[in-house]
């Protein structure tokens, strides 16, 4: 029995779709109800629903096989697992943002206001610059707007939000996609099983 | 001995298991202060796989650690023996724990060969490391890979210490599409991209992957790391575990310590590895000179959460009796008892949740069953 944890929301849908389309489907998905655990025996598989933040953390932990969770995710935390497959899904960047008119004053520090604190340090350190960091966990885009921060460091899907906010994209970090990972415990147990279930994605992913 | 053997927790039966094992094999039992200079572990601060140290003055204003490993304590102090020095070692290590960011007691069981190592010796230590972890689980499986596949390609590498600090943490965690784009990005020349690609996609039972490993080492160093595999290989077929060997050259260690076999032990209900080791020449050669030396450690911490003993009982017995009541033939019924190897609690009253097989009252002198 594989256990998959999948990110509760679009992106969730999204993969459960995939993973259906090659096999692993079921159906009980799909009823509405506050279920979190769906199983299919026949498959040898079982779904866990859980906080896409929350994904890694249960792989890690070994409480599920394996499961899907945006790069953003992965990266800011440091989660010992293993990551099998970039599938491609819910694409987008981790940008710097900044105000249309803004101009960088390299004689002082940085003020980086994001919900990803260690992405925009490691960026940072990666680039030599001294920052002070506001962590924030929701409308990011607005820190930058009242004065609280100089740039904003957040994922950018289409660009609009940030137009709506008079912001644009100063520089950007890394592309994001959604990742397969595996606990490391699971994977030398049951890799038969997960690399089977690689091999299908890849095939579908690559029609 | 038995009976007693499984009302321990698995932590506690292990280390006597084990210290059992190890000195079956020959290995003598070595006992450590718990402190060293703090020095000592930030001038090898690389050999540590955690950051914290936590350190303390003592009574001179000398500023001491709380050993956070025990490998370097026993490569730096241990008594060299003229031949080979074999020793295990039952011990509690101080580290940040990962999750809380707090310091954390991590008991460790390990063993350690310093000396000239030589094939035997490695296949010696595989053997011991595989048969530790039969002990914790029959379902495990050792990971063993080598020094010369991934880490010296990437020491080879003409790219920042941050560029290959990044690379290999896309090889620990098989994650070949960042490895790949991250190569590009350095200018890491594609042919060497592909073979690092394909090295740490490597994975699979020690006979099975042999060949294609064969055909992948493109260098003396590669070569003889293969002979070497080969020969443990060979050396435990007739074991009774061979198919729990997988080679997995997605384990990388710190070249500037390790040289040779490298390993990693998982069991099937903890969810990352319990045991690593590997073989550490040039940690050993500075500091001892003329030394080679191989081993590795157990860590038993959480193994007493991933194997919960089921205690159906709390004692085999429970006497119950009236301080009143100023009988002299108590004690050496509950010593008859204790004696045959029953557990026996002896008590006023039933304690809140108790649980005993057989509960008793002593009463005028005798027992009688309360049900």
């Amino acid at each position: 029995m594989l256990n998959i944890a999948l990110p509760k929301g679009r992106l969730g849908d999204k993969v459960y779709e995939l993973f259906a389309s090659i096999g692993y489907d079921c159906s009980e998905i799909y009823s509405d109800n506050r279920k979190l655990v769906f199983e299919n025996k026949e498959n040898g598989i079982r779904y866990l629903l859980v906080k896409p933040s929350d994904v890694a953390i249960y792989i890690a932990h070994g409480a599920a096989d394996i499961g899907v969770v945006g790069k953003d995710i992965l990266d800011e935390g440091d989660f010992d697992i293993y990551e099998l497959l970039d599938l491609g899904l819910g694409k987008c960047n981790m940008c710097v943002a900044a105000p249309n008119d803004y101009k960088e004053d390299f004689d002082r520090p940085l003020r980086v206001a994001t919900k990803f604190v260690n992405i925009a340090k490691n960026y940072y350190i990666s680039i030599n610059r001294e920052i002070e960091i506001i962590k924030l966990n929701g409308s990011i885009e607005i820190a930058p707007i009242l004065g609280l921060s100089d740039v904003i460091v957040d994922i950018v899907e289409s660009g609009k939000t940030l137009e709506e906010n008079n912001l644009r994209v100063y520089e950007k970090i890394m592309p994001i996609s959604a990742r397969l990972i595996a606990n490391k415990s699971s994977y030398k147990f049951k890799g038969d099983e997960i690399n089977v279930l690689i091999e299908k994605l890849k095939k579908e992913l690559d029609k | 001995m038995d009976n007693f053997l499984s009302t321990l927790s698995k932590e506690d039966s292990l280390t006597y298991e084990l210290s059992m094992l190890y000195k079956q094999w020959g290995y003598k039992e070595y006992r450590m202060a718990k402190f060293e200079e703090y020095s000592f572990y930030s001038d090898n601060r690389d050999f540590l796989s955690s950051k914290g140290i936590l350190a303390f003055n003592n009574s001179d204003g000398r500023l001491m650690a709380l050993k956070p490993d025990i490998t370097l304590s026993i490569v730096k102090n241990a008594k060299l023996s003229d031949s080979l020095t074999k020793l295990y070692y039952n011990e509690s290590v101080f580290r940040m724990s990962d999750s809380s960011m707090d310091y954390k007691e991590i008991k460790q069981t390990g063993v350690e060969i310093l000396g000239k190592i030589d094939e035997y010796l490695i296949s010696e230590v595989i053997m011991l490391a595989a048969k530790s972890l039969k002990t914790v689980d029959k379902d495990f499986v050792l990971s063993v890979s080598h020094m010369a596949f991934i880490p010296s390609l990437l020491d080879e590498l003409k790219i920042s210490e941050n560029a290959k600090q990044n690379i290999v943490s896309f090889v620990q965690s098989k994650n070949t599409h960042d490895l790949i784009s991250t190569c590009e990005k350095f200018g890491v020349d594609a042919g060497k991209t592909a073979l690092l690609a394909k090295l740490a996609g490597v994975n699979g039972k020690i006979e099975e992957v042999l060949p294609e490993l064969k055909e992948l080492a493109c260098n003396d160093g590669m070569k003889k790391a293969c002979d070497e595999l080969e020969f443990i290989a060979t050396s435990l077929k007739k074991s009774s575990f061979a198919d729990k060997l997988y080679i997995d050259l997605s384990v990388v260690n710190n070249i500037k310590y390790y040289n040779g076999i490298i390993f990693q032990g998982y069991v099937e209900k903890a969810p990352n590895a319990i045991l690593s080791g590997g073989q550490y020449d040039k940690l050993a050669g500075k500091l001892r000179e003329n030394t080679q030396a191989i081993g590795f450690a157990l860590y038993l911490d959480n193994l007493n959460f991933y194997y919960k003993k089921k205690r159906d009982f709390d004692s085999d017995i429970l006497i119950l009796f009236d301080s009143n009541d100023r009988s002299v033939s108590l004690l050496s019924l509950v010593e008859s008892f204790v004696e045959k190897g029953f557990s026996v609690r002896v008590e006023h009253q039933i304690p809140e949740g108790y649980k005993a097989k057989t509960v008793y009252s002593f009463e005028n002198g005798a027992l009688r069953e309360v049900l």
